[in-house]
């Protein structure tokens, strides 16, 4: 028997070799030769003897053992188990393992609820420790395998590109069928892991019960309580790990699974468009392009930079349509008949003919209640007419007709005397 | 309404010059993708005034919508969507993963030989007869339209190559069938 603290030690001296060997031969064996370089390669100041030394040491406390009827060596399994827990390089281990132990479990219970009717408290406290190994046992399977589904899927994402997809993936399709899909379906709400804890949960509840009732072996309630406890946590444990586990390797199934589709279809359609003709199978679903020729260009660069500053004011805004009440009544025109402003007019010219008058000057001082349109749309009348004799002066003037102000070559009345004049305000 | 302040748009020319070719604007032209990741409430707004759609595809990158194409452009696609189909079958018949080696993989100059040697009488129908045929025809207008950039040695695909492939899962019988009738 060799000591273990004496052994951890020598793990610990050489666990950088050791873990070199782990990863090189995984489980398999190698020569002596192999592990003096390994030791040499982590310790390269080591000297020819030392090296020797130190590899017969790794023999001599069983940490490297010879393999059986050969001269190849390995590590020790106990030791490579513990690397893999280190390592967190796990394999996924089988459905088959957690559901025995599961069964084992109800087995268990059974004999532990029957200890207690014949209130065998040794027995019970037997049963109990043992069902606390196994609960423990599952719990570290759950996480190991755990572990070992987020290795899988990282070694499918990273493989090289060049294998085949199924061969990359074969690992995480195997972990599917194999361990999450009859996990899932015992884990299931109405799957037997349900039915068997709940059934272990009343036998051990029963039991606390009657501990309490009967006051006797009172010591053992709390070893009790907390086997109920450990065994409602590994059930938590249990699915939270499946569903973790799950939704890593759900993605990357569904990813074969697109990637079969689309191969199996680009062939499909490649056979289609062999039989029928490019142009004939492809027409109506060729993705479309924008192409310039297509849409109208806007041209050079200040185009577009107009049209985009004129974008920027748009504002989309619903037009209103005024109602009945906003508009104003229709007031009718208050213009005088225009004929008989025309002969006031003309009266007018004849009464004073000497001077030339402004045709503006009639119109105010006849009508000065009109406004300044209507005063302008008589006189806009009056100059028209081809009856009235009257002259445009050269120069412009301001005048003002109704209170607002316009600038004009005014129309005078011609006097007599073909003389031009400017008219007055 | 959004508000589309110009001044923030500092891209504005050159996305807009790319857009309306056709170009898909993807990860790869980090500038412009992040101008339009940025502002792409604006972008979306402004595109529309001007009467394109400006889409954004989840899988990285952004284009013009549009319902129809210039015969000629059409002929285009149809020459890239062939390719791109004659590519993923090469690849899955040659055991690799096709989905991965489509986009990780340089098409080089071989490659376009090869494929145009195995598919000769699709190609034919195109007016591809050779590998630098291919290579004109279709990679140099995948370059111009984004869907693929040019690497030492070759050619590599974009993702907006996915609007093949989505195009690819669309082919039936049927959509044979309803040209036909």
């Amino acid at each position: 028997m060799i000591p273990a603290k004496k052994l951890l030690n020598t793990l610990t001296e050489h666990w950088g070799m050791l873990e070199l060997l782990f990863k090189r031969f995984k489980m398999a064996d190698f020569s002596l030769k192999d592990v003096q370089n390994a030791i040499k390669q982590k310790q390269p100041t080591w000297s020819n003897e030392r090296i020797y030394k130190e590899t017969n040491r790794l023999l001599n406390q069983d940490i490297i053992i010879p393999l059986a009827k050969s001269s190849q060596l390995e590590i020790n399994r106990a030791i490579a188990d513990f690397a893999t827990f280190l390592l967190q390089e796990e394999h996924l281990g089988l459905a088959q393992e957690i559901s025995v132990l599961v069964d084992d479990l109800a087995r268990l219970g059974d004999r532990l609820a029957n200890a207690g009717d014949i209130e065998d408290y040794d027995e019970l406290r037997r049963f109990s420790r043992i069902m606390d190994d196994r609960v423990r046992k599952i719990i570290k399977l759950f996480t190991h395998n755990e572990n070992a589904i987020l290795n899988i899927v990282e070694h499918a994402k990273a493989n090289n590109a060049v294998q085949s997809l199924q061969k990359r993936y074969k690992a995480v399709i195997e972990a599917f069928d194999e361990y999450i899909e009859p996990m899932l379906e015992m884990v299931d709400i109405r799957g037997d892991f349900h039915a068997c804890f709940s059934k272990i949960e009343t036998q051990i509840s029963e039991q606390i019960a009657y501990i309490e009732r009967s006051g006797k072996a009172y010591q053992d309630k709390r070893m009790l309580e907390q086997l109920r406890t450990r065994i409602l946590e590994m059930h938590l444990v249990g699915r939270e790990s499946l569903r973790k586990s799950a939704d890593m390797l759900m993605p990357l199934r569904e990813e074969l699974r697109r990637n079969n589709m689309i191969t199996r279809q680009a062939a499909k359609v490649l056979g289609l468009i062999r039989k029928n003709g490019v142009d004939n199978m492809l027409s109506s679903v060729q993705p479309h392009f924008v192409s310039d020729a297509q849409r109208f260009s806007l041209g050079q660069q200040r185009h577009m930079v107009a049209y985009m500053a004129g974008l920027v004011e748009f504002e989309h805004t619903e037009y209103e349509l005024p109602d009945q009440q906003d508009v104003p009544a229709y007031v009718t025109p208050n213009i005088p008949d225009y004929n008989t402003v025309k002969t006031s007019f003309k009266k007018r010219i004849n009464a004073k003919r000497k001077k030339p008058e402004p045709l503006l000057t009639f119109l105010g001082e006849s009508y000065p209640e009109l406004d300044a349109d209507e005063m302008l749309f008589l006189y806009q009348k009056l100059v028209s007419d081809t009856d009235i004799e009257i002259s445009q002066s050269d120069e412009k003037m301001r005048v003002k007709i109704a209170g607002q102000h316009f600038s004009l070559f005014p129309f005078n009345t011609k006097p007599d005397s073909e003389q031009k004049q400017t008219g007055n305000e | 309404m959004t508000q589309i302040n110009l001044d923030e748009l500092t891209h504005l020319q050159v996305i807009n010059k790319k857009l309306v070719t056709g170009y898909h604007i993807s990860e790869q032209d980090t500038l412009m993708w992040q101008e339009l990741d940025q502002h792409i409430e604006q972008y979306s707004a402004l595109f529309c005034s001007l009467g394109h759609e400006l889409k954004h595809d989840s899988r990285g990158f952004y284009y013009f919508a549009s319902d129809e194409s210039t015969p000629n452009m059409g002929k285009i696609s149809r020459a890239i969507a062939l390719t791109v189909y004659i590519l993923i079958e090469h690849f899955a018949n040659t055991g690799k993963d096709p989905m991965r080696a489509l986009f990780d993989e340089v098409n080089d100059l071989e490659l376009m030989q090869t494929l145009v040697q195995m598919n000769k009488h699709l190609f034919d129908q195109l007016e591809i007869f050779s590998g630098s045929d291919l290579r004109k025809d279709v990679y140099l207008r995948m370059i111009r339209l984004g869907l693929a950039r040019e690497v030492e040695g070759g050619f590599m695909l974009q993702a907006p190559v996915y609007r093949y492939i989505d195009a690819l899962m669309e082919v039936n019988e049927e959509t044979y069938l309803g040209e036909d009738e």
